[in-house]
C-alpha cells in the first residue's frame, strides 16, 4: 500500500516477539534475576532482551507506522529502516553476547561490548532520524500533543543509548569511569519512563480515540499529563547532579510528586476515553488493555509506598517487573492483536475494497479464544509481581512459565490472522486482493 | 430479459449489526448484462437507491412483511453507466459537479470508513463527484484513491471531522 503501510513494521513486530519469547525463556528456567542478583551479568542478559529486544523493536516497529499517522505526513527517509532493524539485531546480538561473556559463559577476544556500543547506537539514531524528521515535517503547524509525546521519547532515547554505549565501554575497561549510581538511575529513568513510558501513553493518546470511537480533542487532562510528565523527567535528570553538587536533595522527590500527578491526569483521561466511547461493545484488544492500565497505576501506587517506607531496594525488582510485563508489555500484546490483523486486512483487501465484497477486520481473529490467553497471561504477571515481591523464586518461575504459554499461543493467534486461517473464504479470495507475506513486506 | 434476477439477501447480514455494502456492491459487480437484482434487507434502503441509479438501475420497493422489504433493481438502458451527464455550469471557477450521494462515516470503525466511501466511489460515472464525512483525515484513503487515479478534495469542517469531495476516474479493474 505505498507509504501508507511501513514495509517493515511487521519484521520489527516479529523480531521483537522473537527475544519476548527468549526473555520469557529464561525467567520461567530462572536465568537471571531472582535467581542471581539484581546486578550480575545474567540479568543484565534478561533484562536487555526484554527493554531492547522486546519493546524497543516493538515500539520502533510501531512509530514507524502510526507516526504518519499521527502527523498525518508520510514516512521520511524510509530507506534507513531496514538498516536500522539490522544495525539493531547485530547491536542486540553483540550485548548480549558482551554480556554472557562477562558472565563466564562465553570465552572470546571478540570486542562484543565495543561493537554493541557502536551498533545499537547507530540503529536507534536512525530510526530516530525517521521518525524526528517526519515529525519535523509538520512545520510550521504545530505538532499534535500525542505527536509531543513521542517527540520527548524520542530525545530520551538518545538519552538512554549514550549512556548504554558509555556504559557498554566502562564494562569493557575501555573507560575508566564510574558511572555506576549516578549514570544507572537516569539510564533506567530515561528507558523506561521517558523512552517506552511517554511514547506508549502518546501513542495510545491516538490508538483509544480511534478504536473505541471515542473524542479525540486534544483535553486539559493530556495537556497536564504531557506537563507534569516532562517536568518529572527534567527534576530526574536533575537530582544526580543535585547530588553530585551536595544540594539538599529536593529534586528526587519533586520528580516523584510530578510522575505521580502525571499519572493521575492521565487515569483522568484513560477513564473519560472508555466512558465516552461511542463503540458500547469493547473488542478484545480494549479490553486486554485495562490491564495493562491497572499495572500502570499499581506501579504508580507501590513505588511510593516502597520510598516512604524505606523498602525501595527490596520491591524495585517487583515493581520493574510489573511495569514491564504488565503496563509495557500488557499494552504491547494487546495492542498488537490489533494492529496485525488491522494491517494485514489492509495489506490483502486494500485493492479491492468497494469493488468486491470483503470480509471484515474482526473476521480474521477469534477473540473467543485469545481472550483464554490474555486472562491466562495478566494472572501469570499478577502471581509474578507476588513472588518477587515476597522473594519466592520457584513461584515466579511457574509464573513466568504461565506467561511463556500465554505469550506463544497469542503469537500463534497472531500468525493465523496474518495466514488468513480464521477466514472460511481463505482458499477463494476475490481477485485482486492479495495474501499477505508473514513477516516481509509485500510485493504490491 | 431472460435472465432470472440475482437474489441477495443481507437480512443475515445485517441482523447481526454487519455491513452489507460491499457485498451488494460485489453481487452488482457479478451481474450479467441486463439482469436484475433482487434484494431482501431489514429496512427500505434509500441510499443505496442513489447509488444504484448512478449506476444505472431502476429500484422498486415493497414491503414484505416482519418490516423486512424487497427491492428490485432494473437496468434501465445500457448506455446509462457510460455517458454521464453535462456536469452543471461552473460554480465560482468550480468545474467540478455537485457530490450526487453523501456518505456518513463519521461513527464507524476503522476501516469501515474507508470502505464505503471506497464502495461508493466505485459506483460513480467516470466524472462524477461524491463526498464523504470522516472521524480523521483519510490518510489510508489518500493512498488508495491516488493508486486508482480518483481525484479529491478535502479539509476539517469546523465540528471536527472531515469532509472528502471525490471524483470518480475511469474504472481501473483488479489491482494497479
Amino acid at each position: 500500500m505505498g507509504t501508507a503501510l511501513s514495509r517493515w513494521t511487521m519484521a520489527y513486530f516479529t523480531a521483537a516477539l522473537v527475544f519476548l519469547m527468549a526473555a520469557q525463556t529464561m525467567m520461567a528456567m530462572g536465568y537471571g534475576y531472582p535467581t542471581v542478583a539484581v546486578e550480575a551479568p545474567e540479568t543484565l542478559v534478561l533484562v536487555h532482551t526484554v527493554t531492547i529486544g522486546w519493546l524497543s523493536l516493538l515500539m520502533c516497529g510501531a512509530l514507524l507506522q502510526f507516526v504518519p499517522v499521527l502527523v498525518a505526513k508520510p514516512l521520511q527517509s524510509e530507506k534507513l529502516v531496514l538498516p536500522a532493524l539490522l544495525c539493531l539485531l547485530s547491536g542486540l546480538v553483540c550485548l548480549l553476547a558482551g554480556f554472557l561473556h562477562l558472565a563466564g559463559a562465553i570465552e572470546t577476544d571478540l570486542p562484543l561490548l565495543p561493537a554493541a556500543a557502536t551498533l545499537l547506537p547507530a540503529g536507534f539514531l536512525l530510526v530516530v532520524i525517521v521518525v524526528a524528521r517526519t515529525l519535523w515535517n509538520v512545520r510550521p503547524a504545530r505538532l499534535p500533543l500525542p505527536a509531543r509525546f513521542v517527540a520527548i521519547g524520542l530525545a530520551c532515547l538518545a538519552v538512554t543509548f549514550a549512556i548504554g554505549a558509555l556504559f557498554a565501554l566502562v564494562l569493557s575497561g575501555l573507560l575508566p569511569l564510574d558511572l555506576r549510581t549516578e549514570g544507572l538511575s537516569i539510564h533506567i529513568a530515561a528507558g523506561v519512563g521517558g523512552w517506552l513510558t511517554f511514547t506508549a501513553i502518546g501513542v495510545s493518546y491516538r490508538l483509544l480515540p480511534m478504536f473505541m470511537l471515542a473524542p479525540d480533542e486534544e483535553r486539559a487532562a493530556s495537556r497536564a499529563v504531557w506537563r507534569c510528565g516532562i517536568l518529572a523527567l527534567l527534576c530526574f535528570a536533575a537530582a544526580p547532579l543535585e547530588r553530585l553538587a551536595g544540594g539538599f536533595g529536593i529534586f528526587g522527590p519533586a520528580a516523584a510528586v510530578l510522575a505521580l500527578a502525571a499519572l493521575y491526569f492521565y487515569g483522568l483521561d484513560l477513564v473519560f476515553l472508555y466512558r465516552n466511547r461511542k463503540r458500547r461493545k469493547l473488542e478484545l484488544n480494549m479490553k486486554a488493555a485495562i490491564g495493562a492500565f491497572v499495572a500502570f497505576f499499581a506501579c504508580g501506587l507501590l513505588l511510593p509506598v516502597a520510598a516512604l517506607t524505606g523498602t525501595l531496594e527490596m520491591y524495585s525488582g517487583a515493581v520493574f517487573y510489573l511495569a514491564a510485563f504488565g503496563w509495557l508489555t500488557g499494552l504491547g500484546l494487546s495492542q498488537l492483536y490489533k494492529i496485525v490483523p488491522f494491517l494485514t486486512w489492509l495489506e490483502c483487501f486494500g485493492a479491492v475494497m468497494g469493488r468486491k465484497p470483503t470480509p471484515r477486520v474482526q473476521d480474521l481473529v477469534a477473540e473467543r479464544r485469545a481472550r483464554l490467553w490474555f486472562a491466562l497471561y495478566f494472572t501469570g504477571v499478577a502471581i509474578g509481581t507476588g513472588a518477587l515481591a515476597c522473594a519466592v523464586p520457584g513461584l515466579f518461575r511457574l509464573a513466568s512459565a504461565m506467561t511463556l504459554v500465554a505469550i506463544g499461543a497469542i503469537i500463534v493467534e497472531l500468525v493465523v490472522s496474518r495466514r488468513l486461517l480464521n477466514l472460511p473464504e481463505r482458499d477463494s479470495l476475490p481477485e485482486g486482493a492479495s495474501r499477505p507475506r508473514l513477516f516481509l513486506p509485500s510485493a504490491r | 430479459m431472460t435472465l432470472p434476477p440475482y437474489d441477495l439477501d443481507v437480512r443475515p447480514i445485517l441482523r447481526e449489526g454487519g455491513e452489507p455494502f460491499s457485498v451488494i456492491m460485489g453481487a452488482v459487480e457479478a451481474l450479467a448484462p441486463g439482469q436484475s437484482l433482487r434484494l431482501l434487507a431489514t429496512f427500505k434502503p434509500i441510499p443505496l437507491f442513489h447509488v444504484m441509479g448512478a449506476r444505472g438501475f431502476d429500484a422498486s420497493a415493497r414491503e414484505i412483511g416482519n418490516g423486512d422489504w424487497e427491492v428490485i433493481f432494473t437496468p434501465a438502458g445500457l448506455e446509462a453507466e457510460e455517458t454521464p451527464k453535462p456536469s452543471e455550469p461552473a460554480k465560482s471557477g468550480d468545474d467540478w459537479p455537485e457530490p450526487e450521494l453523501e456518505v456518513d462515516a463519521r461513527e464507524l470503525d476503522p476501516p469501515e470508513p474507508m470502505t464505503r466511501t471506497l464502495a461508493a466511489v466505485e459506483s460513480l460515472p467516470v466524472g462524477r463527484t461524491m463526498s464523504a464525512l470522516l472521524p480523521r483525515e483519510p490518510l489510508f484513503l489518500f493512498e488508495e484513491l491516488k493508486r486508482r487515479g480518483h481525484e479529491w478534495r478535502g479539509a476539517f469542517e469546523p465540528a471536527g471531522h472531515y469532509r472528502i469531495v471525490i471524483r470518480a476516474a475511469e474504472a481501473q479493474k483488479g489491482t494497479s
